[in-house]
């Protein structure tokens, strides 16, 4: 009876055999799958996984549904140990190699083929695989998916990969979704073409550089919508211009784009309408209904719509958008769906700091400030108070603690700098051209006006993936691959490049803009991969400086790339209104920056005269959310958030574990059952762990335990290499107006363009729903709120308890 | 102080006093609570709806009876807030945060209702999920449980002797280690258990927040035991001892048959089985807390539950972002540490 089910495995089967109807013990063949596949996983206890699968069993339970059964045990147990997240994701990988076989994809080319046949690929890509059939089958890398992660492989699965339109099943596997990608960006259709395509896809396969998700999405598909940020101008201020917008970004948001907006031309609340001698509401009814219309558009039903609002600072309208996403109040003037951002003048910022006075304007009577900025904008706005335009006048401070006060309590609004973002920009050489507002993420700087909405492309390149083999803290220099890294690049920026052409653009607004501008948006995720690789403190002076070197090489191949593929290809149509044709580089305007390849960008300088660039933009630095766990690596420039952490999205509940510490703790000999009920304890934090050396320790605190000004100085050191901006998160757990106050004024004083969310921490945790086992008879704290050092502080000082004050002894 | 002992918080009356204030604790609960506020239009159940149409007979059985027993719940307990808690224990401090307990659990019936709208569209479903405390003997069964307790300090006016103080403490362990802190923990488990095959998301979401707020209103009942314990330890006897662990015994065991009902034959991943061990780890840490041994030794076998308690990291696209404090103070500076 059994001899059948223990045939042995081929390595890279699919686990057909053991879907076998004729085996008779399910559980038997579930534990020599277990054991086949965790042997060369000495952690991992293939018999504890099996119980504990078993135990969800129920009558009528077969052998697919206990391998489901399987993965989601072992991928409870990845807090235990790592390897338990290799283990789930190669049973995953079966699960969804058997699912698309059963739909006909037993190959590539196959895949391909069901896909156009149910319209979903588009004619182009299935002509391209029909044609190359034979050598784009034997591109795919059998080895690919064992280099996911449960976390990645998961992601994919649920969101990525394409699904039979009525059955829902999945239709390609892993490595056919990666090369469909590919091959939905070749051009021309011979030899060369799939040597491209083989590149791009062998970047991906090993998880080196990954697209941004709508071209994952979309690539190859009948609508390839692959950008990831539209940017979109103000409407102008009158009833047409605002509901022609409302359609616009509900076309751009069905196709999967996150969408960044000004709602700055808007008149504010009271000012007159002379159409009908009414008296305007002002932006939040207006706001209210882009709220409805983004909540009701979902993006190709993966995820909702989202998109962010920006007002500028001198709006008369900001005290209401400040309280957009207050969660008490009117609901009639709330937008729970909208993120917010200000788009932040120097002169609000300079009184600030001086402690004036801070006027406000309806855009009705000042409609010349949203198109200026710098020395222009500055003599305008004087020019208007004098003129006794304004509609109100109030202290600067008093508006910019509101803002940080939503900033603590909404996580939202945004702090985003109009003149930095406009300054050093390639495209606002020619008056009237302005950088209107940055994107959902604030890493895309690109100008609008009513006639074209920015467009931009985005991928990003897994750091840690490049980090060279024999690296040492001690010699930066060498600490990267970095010839490896431009070729990624290279290829990265080919690619990028080929979107723009490629790109199915919901909106003439969109196609206009994009054509003549041709920006792309190449960033980095894995950071902090690097700096664990290397175990170098994320506060340090050594990772200041590796991670600008690491800025300085992208910016440079980037730009050399697209230099050579303006020769190949030609200019971007705009080129001429660019900085770039004047000679003037980003750099230029960070006269303090000491770049380390001096030669090459001597040369650089010299090629662009020559050549002109391909593309206006080329920089941008995502938030990676998403793309970083299917490459299981930290997001983006950003520390970890924790040693331990849960990860919720739409596919599930996932637990991580930093398999950095874990392989320390590991040599160290102290991974054991009190350092990981102590760290789940200490939720994710080893600062308490004195068992452990103090340089790890160090190394291994997480984003809220860093002193943010180190961030924020990083950050600024990289902008010079940074042609558009960085999604720059900062995290504080017990906020308060003043500390936030220092931040953003310190953050706008080095010269950050823009920032991000401000991550804070909830006042009070769940309780434990239950430990592994009740662990002792005595009383136990069950549900005592785990405190940061900060707010035990400040409870400890609390008045109320003056006994156990011990902070102001 | 004047009287020859020192006031305690179970003596009977109205105290105001509020300075120089007994019981910082509870003050500072109440504050931390009210950093807690959301609200039931925060939640998002769009994609809930689209879910449901996916589920199977089993699952669907399942989702109406927790949808039947939630409708009900929250309010049995926020009646004994009003009718026992609130009359009892005798602290402005305390009363300030039974004050913000009840609002909790008003928007905790309010969240279910609009869950119960949004899920049962036809009216008559939804009469019948609030005549379930009748009609559906597994949830019949716990509201009598319930009640039992409830009834035991119906006729006490005021805890004049150390009779009716027992039986308030049994009343107040009730509510806070088996309602709030057995039943609904055995909801959750269902709702989690659906999240972690990617479904009704909207339902998590607000489940979180009740979540969150249930563990406080359990960690305060537990601190007035323990305030209590101090003040009058002969109360805690080990009569007190048996009768507090055959209630738990009881609550698991009502617990269980609804259990029975709601899963059936078992899904996958949901069965009576590891329900009760469940159960049973969820009882003995009520049983630890309470400073009694444990009663089952049972570990918890449902790794969902076990990620409840980790630190979240929402993926903004996807979902709003749980964690963010209300209250905040300070002023304006450019030189604070950051």
């Amino acid at each position: 009876m059994t001899t059948a089910a223990s045939a042995t495995l081929p390595a890279q089967g699919s686990g057909t055999a053991f879907t076998d109807p004729t085996v008779t013990d399910p559980g038997g063949a579930l534990l020599r799958l277990l054991t086949d596949r965790s042997a060369d996983l000495p952690e991992v206890d293939p018999g504890h996984v099996a119980a504990a699968a078993l135990r969800g069993r129920h009558a009528g339970s077969d052998f697919a549904e206990l391998r489901g059964l399987a993965v989601d045990a072992a991928a409870s147990m990845i807090a235990e140990d790592p390897q338990y997240s290799k283990l789930a994701a190669r049973l995953l990988a079966l699960e969804i190699v058997d699912e698309a076989n059963s739909q006909g994809s037993t190959s590539f080319s196959a895949s391909i083929a069901v896909g156009h046949t149910e319209g979903l690929i588009g004619d182009t890509t299935a002509e391209f695989v029909a044609k190359h059939a034979a050598a784009l089958d034997a591109l795919i890398d059998t080895a690919g998916d064992d280099r996911f992660e449960y976390f990645g492989l998961r992601t994919v699965q649920s969101r990525y990969l394409l699904r039979h339109p009525i059955t829902r099943k999945v239709i390609e596997t892993p490595q056919h979704f990666l090369l469909r990608v590919a091959c939905g960006l070749a051009v021309g259709d011979n030899e060369q073409s799939v040597r491209e395509v083989a590149e791009l896809y062998g970047l991906m396969s090993r998880l080196e550089y990954l697209t941004s998700s709508p071209t994952l999405f979309n690539s190859g598909t009948r609508h390839p919508q692959m950008s990831s940020c539209y940017l979109l101008d103000s409407p102008l201020d009158n009833l047409d211009s605002i509901y022609n917008r409302y359609a616009q970004i509900a076309r751009l948001s069905k196709h999967a784009g996150g969408i960044g907006l000004s709602y700055s031309r808007i008149r504010s609340r009271g000012s007159l309408i002379r159409g009908t001698n009414g008296k305007s509401n002002g932006i939040v009814p207006f706001l209210r209904t882009l709220d409805s219309s983004v909540a009701a558009v979902n993006q190709g039903g993966r995820r909702k719509g989202a998109a962010c609002v920006y007002l500028e600072t001198w709006h008369a309208d900001i005290e209401e958008f400040l309280e957009l996403r207050d969660n008490t109040g009117e609901e009639a003037r709330r937008t729970h769906n909208l993120n917010l951002a200000h788009w932040i003048p120097d002169e609000f910022m300079r009184r600030v700091n001086a402690n004036e006075d801070w006027s406000l304007f309806s855009p009705a009577d000042v409609p010349e400030l949203v198109d200026l900025w710098g020395a222009d904008f500055d003599e305008a706005y004087r020019k208007a108070e004098l003129a006794g335009k304004a509609v109100r006048t109030i202290p600067a401070q008093t508006l910019y603690a509101r803002m940080m006060r939503t900033l603590a309590q909404t996580g939202n609004g945004w702090m985003t700098f109009k003149d930095a973002s406009n300054r050093a920009a390639n495209q606002t050489a020619l008056p009237g051209r302005t950088v209107h507002s940055s994107n959902l993420c604030t890493e895309i700087l690109e100008v609008t006006d009513d006639s074209e909405t920015a467009v931009c492309n985005l991928g990003s390149v897994n750091l840690g993936a490049h980090v060279a083999l024999d690296a040492r803290a001690d010699d930066l220099i060498n600490a990267m691959d970095w010839e490896r890294l431009d070729a990624t690049v290279r290829t990265a920026v080919t690619f990028l490049d080929r979107v723009v052409d490629i790109n199915f653009y919901p909106t003439t607004e969109a196609g206009t803009s994009n054509s003549r501008w041709r920006p792309v948006g190449l960033g980095v995720m894995g950071l902090q991969d690097v700096f664990f690789k290397l175990r170098i403190d994320f506060d340090s002076a050594d990772a200041a400086r590796l991670s600008t070197l690491i800025a300085e090489r992208i910016m440079l191949t980037a730009y050399e790339r697209s230099a050579d593929l303006a020769e190949q290809l030609g200019r971007h149509e705009a080129y001429g209104e660019t900085r770039a044709a004047r000679g003037e580089l980003h750099i230029d305007h960070f006269p303090t920056a000491a770049p380390q390849w001096a030669d090459r960008w001597t040369a650089l300088r010299a090629r662009i005269a020559e050549t002109g660039l391909r593309n206006s933009l080329l920089l941008a630095i995502a938030p990676t959310a998403t793309i970083a766990s299917i490459a299981g690596v930290y997001e983006c420039i950003e520390p970890q958030v924790s040693n331990l952490f849960k990860r919720e999205t739409l596919s599930g509940e996932f637990l991580q574990v930093n398999p950095y510490l874990v392989r320390e703790l590991k040599e160290l000999g102290v991974w054991d059952q009190q350092t990981r009920d102590s760290l789940r304890d200490a939720n994710g934090s080893v600062q308490d762990l004195n068992w452990l050396p103090a340089e790890v320790r160090s190394l291994y605190r997480t984003a809220w335990e860093l002193p943010q000004r180190a961030l924020i100085d990083l950050a600024a050191a990289r902008m010079p290499y940074l042609d558009q901006s960085q999604s720059l998160n900062l995290f504080m757990a017990a906020p308060t107006i003043g500390k936030l106050s220092s931040m953003y004024a310190y953050a706008w004083k080095v010269g950050l363009k823009t920032t991000y969310y401000l991550r804070s921490r909830p006042a009070t945790r769940i309780a434990q729903a239950a430990p592994g086992a009740a662990r002792a008879a005595a009383p136990v704290p069950v549900n005592t709120p785990t405190l940061t050092p900060e707010q035990e502080a400040a409870l400890a000082c609390s008045l109320e308890n003056p006994e156990s004050c011990e902070a102001c002894q | 102080m004047s009287d020859d002992r020192e006031k305690m918080l179970l003596d009977p009356g109205f105290e105001l006093t509020l300075r120089p204030m007994r019981y910082p604790s509870f003050y500072d609960r109440y504050r931390d609570a009210i950093k807690n506020t959301w609200t039931v239009e925060e939640v998002d159940l769009h994609s809930d709806v689209a879910d449901l149409a996916k589920l199977s007979e089993g699952e669907r059985h399942m989702i109406g009876r927790l949808v039947a027993f939630f409708a009900t719940g929250d309010s049995i307990v926020a009646n004994n807030v009003v009718l026992s808690l609130y009359k009892h224990i005798n602290s402005p401090e305390a009363r300030l945060y039974l004050s913000r307990q009840l609002f909790e659990e008003a928007v905790h019936v309010q969240f279910y209702l609009t869950l119960l709208d949004t899920y049962l569209p036809d009216p008559e479903d939804r009469n019948a999920a609030f005549a379930a405390v009748e009609n559906i003997p597994s949830i019949h069964q716990k509201a009598q449980f319930c009640f039992k307790y409830m009834n035991a300090v119906d006729h006490i006016d005021s805890l004049q002797s150390k009779e009716d103080r027992r039986a308030f403490l049994l009343n107040l362990i009730c509510f806070a280690a088996c309602v709030e802190g057995l039943f609904f923990y055995g909801a959750f488990a269902y709702v989690y258990w659906f999240r972690s095959r990617g479904l009704l998301h909207g339902l998590a979401t607000g489940t979180n927040w009740v979540f969150r707020d249930e563990s406080m209103h359990m960690d305060f009942a537990f601190s007035v035991v323990d305030t209590v314990r101090e003040e009058e330890p002969d109360l805690f006897d080990d009569e007190m001892a048996k009768q507090v662990t055959e209630m738990l015994e009881e609550a698991v065991e009502a617990e269980l048959q609804f259990a029975q009902d709601l899963c059936g034959e078992g899904l996958p991943g949901m069965n009576t089985a590891s329900m009760r061990e469940y159960l049973q780890a969820v009882a003995d840490q009520r049983l630890a807390r309470l400073g009694l041994p444990i009663r089952y030794g049972s570990a918890n076998p449902f790794g969902f539950m076990e990620l409840q308690n980790v630190q979240e990291l929402t993926n903004f696209f996807e979902r709003r972002v749980s964690a963010y404090q209300v209250a905040v103070e300070g002023s304006v500076s450019f030189d604070d540490e950051f």
